[in-house]
Parts: C-alpha cells; sequence; structure tokens
C-alpha cells in the first residue's frame, strides 16, 4: 500500500516552492494577527488559538498538495544523450575529475 | 520543500514560532496590570480553646475559631490572561513569643467562567487557627485580609492582597464565644 503512496508525485518546482512558502507565511501571519486583535477584543485567548489553527488548516490546503500553480516554471533538463558515445566521454571526464580533488 | 512531509514540516515550525509570538503577546498585554479589588470581610462569631496541640512542641496551644463573612467582586481581575484565581483569608497577629505570626484560615479556587461576585455568609474556617503557645486569649489585634494568587496562561503569578481587612479581638477566657 506504502507504494500507491509513494507513486503520487508530490514534487513542485523551484519557483513553485518559493510561492508555496511565501501563501503559508502570509496566510498564517495575517490569521494570527486577526485572532490576535479578535481575542483581545472579547478577551479570550482560546479564540486567537482557533483562529491560528484555521489559518493554519487553510495554509495546510492551500501548499501540501501539489496544485498546477506550483508547477508553472518546471525546470529545462538537456536532451538525453544516447549511452554508446557517452560512456567513452564520461571515463576521462572522471578521471580529470579526480585529479581537480587531489 | 520539495516532498510533503518537508512543506509539512515547515509549515508547522513557522506556525509553532508564530504561536509562541502570539502567546508572548498576550503576557505583554497584561504584565503590568494592577490585580487589587477591594473586599469587606465582617466577623460574627468568635471563639478560643486551650486544647493539646500534637503537631507542637508544648502540651496546649490556644486554638481559635472564628466565622467571618466574606464579599468581593472579582470581576475586574479577570482578563483574557486569567485561568484561575486562588483565594486565602489569611490571620495576622503578632504575640510576645513571636513577633509576626500568620496563619492561613480558610481558601477557595475561583476559575475562569464561575460566577466571580464572592458573597459568604457565616463561613467557618477551613483550617485549624493553632498559636505556637498561649498568645490568642486577649489577643486585641488580628488582622484578617483576603489576597489571591492570579494564576496566568502566560506569564508570572502573582500574589495579590485585597485591600479592606478586618481587625478582632479574642475574648478573655476560654470557651466563652464573642459576637460582633
Amino acid at each position: 500500500m506504502l507504494s500507491a503512496f509513494k507513486s503520487i508525485p508530490t514534487d513542485m518546482d523551484y519557483k513553485g516552492q518559493k510561492l508555496a512558502e511565501q501563501i503559508f507565511q502570509g496566510v498564517i501571519l495575517v490569521s494570527a494577527v486577526i485572532g490576535f486583535i479578535y481575542g483581545l477584543f472579547v478577551q479570550q485567548f482560546g479564540w486567537t488559538v482557533y483562529i491560528m489553527l484555521a489559518g493554519f488548516t487553510v495554509s495546510c490546503f492551500l501548499t501540501l498538495p501539489p496544485w498546477p500553480m506550483y508547477r508553472r516554471n518546471p525546470l529545462k533538463w538537456q536532451p538525453a544523450v544516447p549511452e554508446a558515445s557517452g560512456e567513452n566521454r564520461d571515463k576521462p571526464q572522471e578521471s580529470q575529475k579526480k585529479k581537480k580533488h587531489k | 520543500m520539495n516532498t510533503v512531509l518537508s512543506r509539512a514540516n515547515s509549515l508547522f515550525a513557522f506556525s509553532l514560532s508564530v504561536m509562541a509570538a502570539l502567546t508572548f503577546g498576550c503576557f505583554i498585554t497584561t504584565a503590568f496590570k494592577d490585580r487589587s479589588v477591594p473586599v469587606d470581610i465582617q466577623v460574627s462569631k468568635v471563639m478560643i480553646k486551650n486544647v493539646d496541640d500534637f503537631t507542637g512542641p508544648r502540651e496546649r496551644s490556644d486554638l481559635g475559631f472564628v466565622t467571618f463573612d466574606i464579599s468581593a467582586n472579582l470581576q475586574p481581575i479577570f482578563d483574557w490572561n486569567v485561568k484561575e484565581l486562588f483565594l486565602y483569608l489569611t490571620a495576622e497577629y503578632s504575640t510576645k513569643s513571636n513577633a509576626l505570626n500568620q496563619v492561613v484560615l480558610w481558601d477557595k479556587i475561583v476559575l475562569r467562567g464561575d460566577n466571580t461576585k464572592l458573597n459568604m455568609k457565616d463561613v467557618k474556617s477551613k483550617y485549624f487557627f493553632f498559636d505556637d503557645g498561649n498568645g490568642l486569649r486577649a489577643n486585641k489585634n488580628i488582622t484578617l485580609t483576603l489576597s489571591w494568587n492570579v494564576v496566568p496562561n502566560a506569564g508570572i503569578l502573582p500574589l495579590v492582597m485585597g485591600s479592606g481587612h478586618k481587625s478582632l479581638t479574642f475574648p478573655e477566657t476560654y470557651e466563652t464565644i464573642k459576637s460582633y
């Protein structure tokens, strides 16, 4: 059953991740300010906590699933190189890399 | 932030930090408030006995019996940072052997949401009013005060004394009742 969960794609591209972080930080901060002011007004700290929890739930819904708006800038990968000539090029490159590390 | 768990971790940690800041804000809005209200204490009956005190070093000690009325309006103390109040009635006096004695006679817990108008009549003391010796007989000045400990949601627990006290004297002989 776990493999079924793992096969669901959950990734976002980089601009999408930045947007998701901005969204959840904004939603939680706004709900914190609203909650603080309302709790101060009715003099019950419980309301502040409830409004914060509501903000947390809303931002969970907005940012945890990989909505399409977070996938609008996918990375442009290089086209795959066929393997036969690729191996010959790889080996001298690897040996060059080892020399650089030392 | 590429996986759901990583986003969930980041979101949850941020929410906790914001919640901690809000709790600090709640503390700051009520940190410098004066939590004292006027209190009215009346005493109806006072009696004294001289009995065996097994907890003390001597054979017999004075045991006082006080019946009192308390009335106070505690509503101004409760704000969004107060969870409950722990009230206690203290008798303070001095004797020949001890300069300062303080004895707690009665206490009560008032939770937020309970009735905040305190109007108790003919209350007997909850705890024994033993003296360290025989200093209660004919003692001219015993002062009763009501104090409370404010238990907050966040912050310091201050001990506040209510304004208003009652002085009483104990009778000269044992087991005679003095009415006020």
